[in-house]
């Protein structure tokens, strides 16, 4: 039965006279209930719709999203569960739904509240009990500010994050990947800004004051804290080292603590086995790319200051998320970071391996070791990072140890890659990778005779890329840094790929190339150009293969998921999914998939070819059934963490990348929702979701439903795009 | 005098129905909620409680009749009437469907059977009712909107419908 709107045209709504107006959907498929509800709620002055069917008030809600406040659903219904419907709408439209049946009996009450109704009415319903549900349209709302505020909050948030990473090792990981999505969020937010500012990213009413860390600030911040020592390093002390007016202790804290939960992150990586979460690589891969994104910028930050293992890494998240960005230095436990690279230091050859990961170490051990030592012959910033690497790379490691990752954005996924592959030879480029950056993809850009393994070609223009990467954080600094081996670069980036396509690993390739590709954009265009699909990937535990498969690869970052799930992050943010060209991620992305398959020619793709049609594309054939993990970062910034599309994997996994996730959005590609909705329920009830989780059918991309998406990528299409391409 | 005959009929009338069981406080909250914008809205609400009524009764004569009764099917069937008819303030049809529902849930095909039987008696009277109610509703609305001049003509109808008679009488 057709659904009739009804009150359209009825009372008009007057704002003050809440809850007069409230725009309320009935489901129900007995009419008469259905007749005498919306004549209640008429009579509350409620603008009601009403629909017998529960798919057509699903299409309906999707259609004319923002045009229902709450939903009054019936359980028994003949064409759909009452509850799957009341999963559907939370999880889609995040509206308020409320049950109602003629059947009271408490089991299926408990139901209804286990699957998110707001309430349960048990016919026949009174006038009164309905004049009363605009409450929960209130308390929904209060509620998602008071969310906004807390993850606005970073010190509070990091604060419960890093409570709970504390408590959890394994999702620490994540979430300091989390975090270092989010810082780089942040910075890419502000990437235009080099100086702190506030800045309001709260889409919420409540506004707070945002300080963006800046890769000019962030290194001030590294510096600080290499003078101090990590362990010494205190708030106060790093706001008076770094002296910075408007800065406040607070700021610091809470970067202080993402630093070191990324490096604690990075350590906890190597540890791990497998499983890596995608939050995880993502910012590694980014840093990468930042990595090799300036040599030049990477002499800078050495000369600037020392950089412990943290800062590397901090740095490498820097890379990460944006070239041009800012750094966000994640909030590395140096000791962690180093732990991690002494467990994977296996694989570093000292020279050899250096590739790019170690130079970046190298430079970053150097960096911390001198406090202020200038940019470093390659040779000396090769032993160093060799060595360094070796202890770092251990914590890098963890993240290629999984294999998963896809690192070409940052040294430190290249350094790890190469520790797994043991041949890494990519020799830092002298000098220039190795005055940077944390990011450990110190990767010289002349390096390229370093790959080895057969990647030569590749790896050169991976180091290439790569040093790019870690060399310059910024655009400009990737740009000068790639022209000069930038024509390598970008060829290379998409042989690094297909390095990877011949290992097996698909999944880094794509990042790889991805990043290559970015670095290339991003070097050769533009300076914004974060790179953007730096695809975080969310290391299945079947990933990792890769390490092992590919030996030598140096350069190929790509963390070699078999499954098909990896992360792919734009310049991680939807938004920067729209404002980034860098197509190529996406469609290395796409790739990814392929990856795994296929050769890397895929890789190849010009990013230029991205179009609409090109993401479409890959979304009609990518995408059946999957999940894409979406995680948040403080400055609600999204990346996109994986994408999953064995539902299997998806239950197998859930305990690991996905509890890293902190926000976790899951895309149902297919018609399966039900196990989308099983592992947001999932999520939620491990506290690992906050806010939504929402379910977007593939089949309608248009119906990305998310207010918060919509505000952040500015464009739902570019979002989808992207997810589209990273599949 | 006598629309107010009527009304007070009417009134008497429902009260019965009350006394009896038949109808709810759900009933008189329909009542309430008909308004100048919605001036049928117990008649539309009534209708479409019998159609509703009679094509699930007609269902679950079927399922009843099956060699393999689906008792789900049934359930939900008997769950529905019972939505409807306390939606409407049906309070004896919703009583029989509870215990419908228990006999259901006990896979009891013989108590299905009779309690079938039981609803649709339930039904029956208060459809039969529920339609005197709205006559006299309907008519007296009528009267009210007419002259006296067909006053006649009401009674005459009231009289046909057969709650009033007695009290029309009286006055006549």
């Amino acid at each position: 039965m057709a659904c009739t709107s009804g009150g359209k045209s009825d009372v008009a709504t007057v704002p003050e006279q809440f809850p007069v107006g409230l725009r309320v959907l009935v489901v129900d498929d007995d009419v008469i209930c259905l007749r005498v509800l919306e004549q209640m709620l008429r009579k509350c002055m409620y603008k009601v719709t009403s629909c017998s069917q529960a798919t057509v008030a699903l299409n309906l809600l999707r259609e004319r999203k923002g045009c229902f406040d709450i939903v009054l659903s019936d359980v028994h219904m003949p064409d759909m569960d009452g509850f799957k419907l009341l999963e559907l709408v939370g999880l889609e439209m995040d509206l308020p739904v409320i049950m109602m049946s003629a059947d009271g009996r408490t089991n299926l009450v408990m139901r209804g509240i286990r699957h998110g109704a707001c309430d349960y009415l048990i016919k026949p319903i009174r006038d009164e009990e309905l004049k009363n549900i605009w409450q929960h349209v209130v308390r929904k709302k209060w509620n998602e500010i008071k969310e906004h505020d807390y993850s606005g909050s970073m010190e509070d948030h990091d604060r419960q994050k890093r409570t709970i990473d504390d408590a959890e090792y394994a999702s620490s990981v994540n979430e300091g990947a989390d975090e270092v999505l989010k810082t780089q969020k942040k910075r890419r937010d502000s990437k235009d800004e080099d100086e702190t500012e506030l800045e309001n990213d709260d889409p919420a009413t409540t506004k707070k004051p945002r300080v963006v860390w800046s890769v000019e600030l962030h290194q001030q911040f590294v510096s600080a804290v290499n003078q101090l020592g990590i362990d010494k390093a205190v708030p106060k002390r790093i706001l008076e080292l770094m002296n910075v007016p408007g800065l406040t202790r607070e700021n610091v804290a809470s970067h202080l603590q993402k630093f070191r939960l990324y490096l604690k992150r990075l350590s906890g990586v190597a540890q791990q086995q497998g499983g890596l979460p995608s939050s995880y690589c993502g910012p590694v891969e980014q840093n990468i790319k930042l990595a090799s994104l300036g040599r030049f910028d990477i002499q800078a930050l050495a000369a600037s200051g020392q950089l412990p293992p943290q800062t590397l890494a901090a740095l490498h998240a820097e890379l990460l998320s944006r070239p041009p960005g800012n750094l966000v230095l994640p909030a590395l436990d140096q000791r962690t970071l180093l732990h991690a690279s002494l467990q994977g230091s296996k694989c570093i050859p000292v020279d050899q391996n250096v590739a790019y990961g170690q130079p970046l170490i190298k430079c970053s051990s150097n960096i911390a070791k001198q406090t202020s030592q200038p940019v470093m012959s390659n040779e000396d910033v090769l032993s160093e990072f060799a060595a360094w690497s070796s202890k770092n790379l251990g914590d890098m490691v963890p993240a290629c140890n999984f294999g998963t990752e896809v690192e070409t954005n940052s040294n430190m996924l290249i350094s790890f890659i190469q520790q797994q592959q043991q041949k890494q030879s990519v020799i830092p480029e002298p000098g220039r990778s190795i005055n940077v950056q944390p990011s450990c993809l110190v990767v010289p850009s002349q390096s390229s005779p370093n790959f080895q393994t057969g990647n030569s070609p590749v790896s050169v223009n991976q180091n290439c890329g790569f040093r790019n990467l870690a060399m310059d954080y910024n655009n400009p600094l990737l740009q000068s840094n790639n022209s000069s081996g930038a024509g390598q670069n970008m060829e290379v980036e998409c042989k690094p790929v297909r390095m990877h396509s011949e290992f097996g690993t698909a999944a880094s390739v794509s990042s790889a190339s991805s990043c290559s590709k970015n670095i290339q954009d991003s070097a050769c265009q533009r300076v914004p150009s974060s790179p953007s699909t730096i695809s975080v990937v969310m290391q299945i535990p079947t990933m990792n293969r890769v390490p092992s498969s590919h030996s030598g690869k140096p350069d190929l970052v790509e963390v070699s998921t078999r499954n098909p799930i990896y992360v792919g992050k734009g310049p991680s943010i939807p938004s920067r999914f729209a404002v980034d060209e860098h197509e190529l991620p996406m469609s290395n992305m796409g790739q990814v998939k392929l990856y795994a398959e296929n050769n890397g020619n895929k890789v190849k793709q010009e990013p230029n070819d991205l179009t609409e049609n090109a993401t479409l594309k890959y979304k009609t054939s990518w995408l059946h059934h999957g999940l894409v993990a979406v995680t948040e970062n403080a400055a609600c910034n999204w990346f996109l963490v994986s994408i999953v599309t064995d539902p299997a994997l998806i239950r197998q996994n859930t305990n690991q990348e996905v509890e890293s996730v902190r926000h976790a959005y899951l895309y149902d590609f297919g018609s399966g929702s039900s196990v989308a909705v099983r592992l947001v329920r999932h999520l939620k009830g491990v506290g690992r979701v906050k806010g939504g989780a929402h379910i977007f059918p593939v089949a309608n991309c248009k119906g990305w439903i998310e207010k918060k998406w919509v505000n952040r990528t500015r464009s739902l299409g570019d979002f989808w795009q992207k997810v589209a391409l990273l599949v | 005098m006598e629309v107010d005959q009527l009304q007070r009929s009417f009134v008497e009338y429902s009260r019965l129905l009350f006394h009896e069981g038949f109808l709810d406080g759900q009933f008189s909250q329909l009542q309430l909620l008909q308004d100048e914008s919605n001036p049928d809205f117990v008649l539309e609400v009534v209708s479409l409680f019998f159609e509703d009524s009679e094509r699930l009764l007609n269902d679950l004569t079927i399922a009843l009749d099956q060699q393999n009764v689906e008792f789900k099917k049934i359930d939900a069937h008997v769950h529905q009437l019972k939505g409807s008819s306390s939606s409407i303030g049906a309070q004896r049809v919703k009583n029989v469907c509870i215990a419908f529902r228990n006999l259901c849930d006990e896979q009891n095909a013989e108590g299905c059977l009779r309690c079938l039987q039981q609803v649709k008696q339930e039904y029956l009277l208060v459809k039969t009712k529920l339609e005197a109610l709205l006559r006299e509703r309907h008519d007296k609305r009528v009267v009210h909107d007419l002259n006296c001049g067909f006053i006649f003509q009401l009674e005459q109808q009231i009289v046909a419908a057969g709650g009033a008679i007695p009290m029309l009488n009286e006055f006549c």
